[in-house]
């Protein structure tokens, strides 16, 4: 028995109790007052195939059966626990469990929820009628337009207290099922974000200097994830040279309605300069005009398009034998007003490698919203891709160099008692 | 009977008379009151140690016991100097591990380019210039030892400028990899024990005379001697109960079997 069978047997106990009782028979009977698909179903259908064939992702609880629907690329739905609980339930659907209390706090929800609609409905009036009126009758631009924002928040605020109590959308969110283009769902999927993962990007970048190297300032809006072909890279970790050969995939995830226009630097600050004693910057990757939505979230670094959006192409990180880790950081950066930047202009003037990030911000009023990192340092894979690429440099390797000592003082013996 | 109670006050009068007698020069030949006196008076009939032996109950003594207790003077109480401080000032020239400042506890923190030792020491990381300043934005209690590379710049840099660092390296032509497989030889004679090396090209061919020892091939040749046989070793499988039990019975058998033979040598011996 597993883990999760064992702690759940109470539960199912109960249920078998109360409802399985004659469940074959009242197989057609449960069935008749479902409104929304059920989880058997998909299994009722496919019956002719025995379960370890092919498994359910909402039912499977035995650790090999998920493994291989893992590999095969779906997740197990919601806990094992839960999933465990579900394969002896009667599979009621979720507004109709016959819970007394449980019934009675659904209709509070309820009526809040019309509520939140009805304010939603005369919010939007409003704000149609601000938006209406013309400069001098709401009292100057500025006033007119902190008002219409106002409204605008308090409406957006509005739509995420009309559901944020649903059951049913915290169940389906956290299945992962949650709809990234409703206001609701992107609400939740901040939240989590900022519970975890942000904190720790947050502080990989802070403690690893990226931010007073790279840019001044970055406060992460954005979620992004990378991945070296399959491999996701976690904010800060080591990558093989070999592998950072091809450029990565980015999964951008905004939290907010609409497209935006982004730009995609990624930047080594650590480039050694021997001749100086000290480092250089230099620009692995340079992009424009990348849309992203809170939809369409994957970015294809090696697919993005040579004549529009690609002005810097990739060029695989390598570090030469001796130095110190490279960081490769990586900014997500909003163009103004999600307007296109002028592409060929930008290609005809950014030639160069070596221009720093602060400058490319500056000049095209550039605002970070999403940074990653990763690192490199010289590994066995590192001297073939130096070949490949051409670097020159490989035949050659980084020692400390000597310090030299500081003078021997002489102390002066007539002080010495 | 008589001499030990005169000379008691005699001593004292002794002790009290010295210094002034010695200053004024009066008595500058004589040694003491004492030694004329008893000298004079007295026949040096008694031995001095039978002497002080009576003499104890009447002369004062310090104990170690009222010794400890100590004096009640404070600096005989007090411990060497332990040279705490500033050893550079601000704006000294230092190399890297060259200590600023010793302290007990962290009176001052490691600022830029410095690190802090075992016992709180502020050394520095990097050659540059001391200063030693306040960093509210970092710590608003904190006092700060920092080395800057150039003399003219003023600690704590700006929070969002870019850091300040240096590579202190070179560039020189990579190591060639050494190729092929040397074989390792250690002898023991009178010099001690010789650590001798026999290039790779030799412990390829064939077997060769090794120090001290005779004509054979080369550890590494001998370590690979099975594979070489084509001896192939049966994968460990933990779940294969019936081999673990049979090697287990082996063992068993062959403990057994020594403890037999060990019994028996003992039993031979008496």
């Amino acid at each position: 028995m597993a883990h999760c069978e064992r702690a759940s047997k109470p539960l199912l106990q109960c249920l078998r109790n109360t409802y399985s009782r004659g469940i074959a028979g009242a197989q057609l009977q449960t069935r008749a007052f479902q409104s929304t698909a059920s989880v058997r179903e998909p299994e009722a259908e496919t019956t002719n195939q025995p379960f370890h064939k092919a498994p359910d992702p909402s039912l499977v609880t035995s650790p090999r059966l998920e493994r291989r629907l893992l590999r095969q690329g779906t997740a197990p739905i919601g806990s094992r626990r839960r999933r465990a609980a579900l394969q002896d339930s009667a599979n009621i659907p979720f507004e109709q469990l016959p819970y007394q209390c449980f019934q009675e706090a659904r209709k509070v929800l309820l009526a809040d929820r019309e509520e939140k609609l009805k304010e939603i409905e005369t919010m939007r009036q409003r704000l149609a009628r601000q938006e209406s009126l013309s400069v001098e009758e709401a009292g100057g631009e500025k006033a007119k337009k902190s008002r219409v924002t106002a409204m605008q928040l308090h409406l957006e605020r509005l739509k995420i207290l009309a559901d944020i109590n649903d059951p049913l959308v915290k169940r389906n969110f956290e299945d992962g099922e949650g709809d990234m283009s409703k206001p609701i769902y992107r609400f939740l999927a901040d939240r989590k974000w900022r519970e975890y993962r942000r904190k720790i990007l947050v502080q990989r970048i802070t403690q690893m200097k990226v931010i007073p190297d790279v840019l001044p300032h970055c406060d992460p809006v954005v979620d992004t994830r990378m991945y070296f072909g399959k491999r996701q890279v976690q904010a800060g970790e080591f990558v093989e040279a070999r592998a950072s050969t091809s450029a990565p995939k980015l999964d951008i995830q905004i939290f907010e309605g609409g497209e935006k226009l982004v730009t995609i630097a990624i930047v080594d600050p650590d480039i050694p300069n021997v001749e100086a004693n000290s480092f250089d910057y230099k620009t692995h990757f340079l992009a424009v005009n990348v849309p992203i939505s809170a939809t369409s979230t994957k970015v294809d670094l090696s697919k993005l398009l040579e004549d529009s959006q690609v002005v810097l192409p990739w060029l695989p990180p390598v570090a030469q034998k001796g130095s110190p880790y490279h960081r490769l950081s990586v900014f997500i950066m909003e163009q103004k007003n999600s307007r296109p930047l002028n592409f060929e202009a930008i290609k005809a003037k950014e030639t160069s490698r070596d221009v720093t990030l602060r400058t490319l911000q500056a000049s095209y009023h550039l605002k970070a919203i999403g940074a990653h990192l990763f690192r490199t340092q010289w590994d066995d894979t590192t001297l073939e891709v130096m070949k490949e690429i051409g670097f020159n440099g490989a035949n050659v390797e980084l020692r400390r160099a000597r310090v030299e000592p500081l003078p021997y003082k002489r102390r002066n013996p007539s002080s010495f008692r | 009977m008589f001499k030990p109670r005169v000379l008691a006050p005699l001593r004292a009068l002794e002790r009290a008379f010295t210094p002034t007698i010695r200053s004024t020069n009066a008595l500058s030949q004589s040694q003491s009151v004492l030694r004329t006196l008893s000298a004079s008076t007295f026949p040096k009939t008694t031995p001095t140690p039978s002497l002080s032996r009576t003499l104890l109950p009447f002369s004062q003594v310090r104990y170690a016991s009222h010794a400890s207790q100590g004096t009640a003077n404070r600096h005989s109480r007090d411990p060497a100097g332990k040279r705490l401080g500033a050893k550079r000032s601000g704006g000294e020239y230092v190399v890297p591990g060259c200590i600023i400042f010793r302290q007990r506890g962290s009176k001052w923190f490691p600022g830029e380019n410095c690190a802090m030792g075992r016992d709180h020491t502020i050394y520095a990381t990097q050659a540059g210039y001391v200063q030693y300043y306040l960093d509210p934005l970092k710590h608003s209690e904190r006092r700060f030892i920092g080395v800057v590379f150039n003399k003219d710049e003023k600690l704590p840099h700006p929070r969002n400028a870019p850091s300040r660092r240096k590579l202190n390296m070179v560039s020189v032509p990579m190591a060639e990899k050494v190729v092929g497989q040397s074989d390792l030889v250690a002898s023991v004679d009178e010099n001690g024990v010789q650590v001798s090396d026999v290039a790779a090209v030799d412990a390829q061919s064939g077997p060769q005379w090794r120090p001290g020892y005779m004509y054979r091939d080369a550890n590494w040749q001998i370590g690979r001697a099975a594979e070489a046989a084509g001896i192939t070793a049966m994968p460990y499988d933990r779940r294969n109960r019936w081999l673990a039990w049979r090697k287990r019975e082996q063992r068993a058998e062959r403990a057994a079997q020594m403890k037999s033979l060990k019994g028996k040598k003992k039993t031979s011996k008496k």
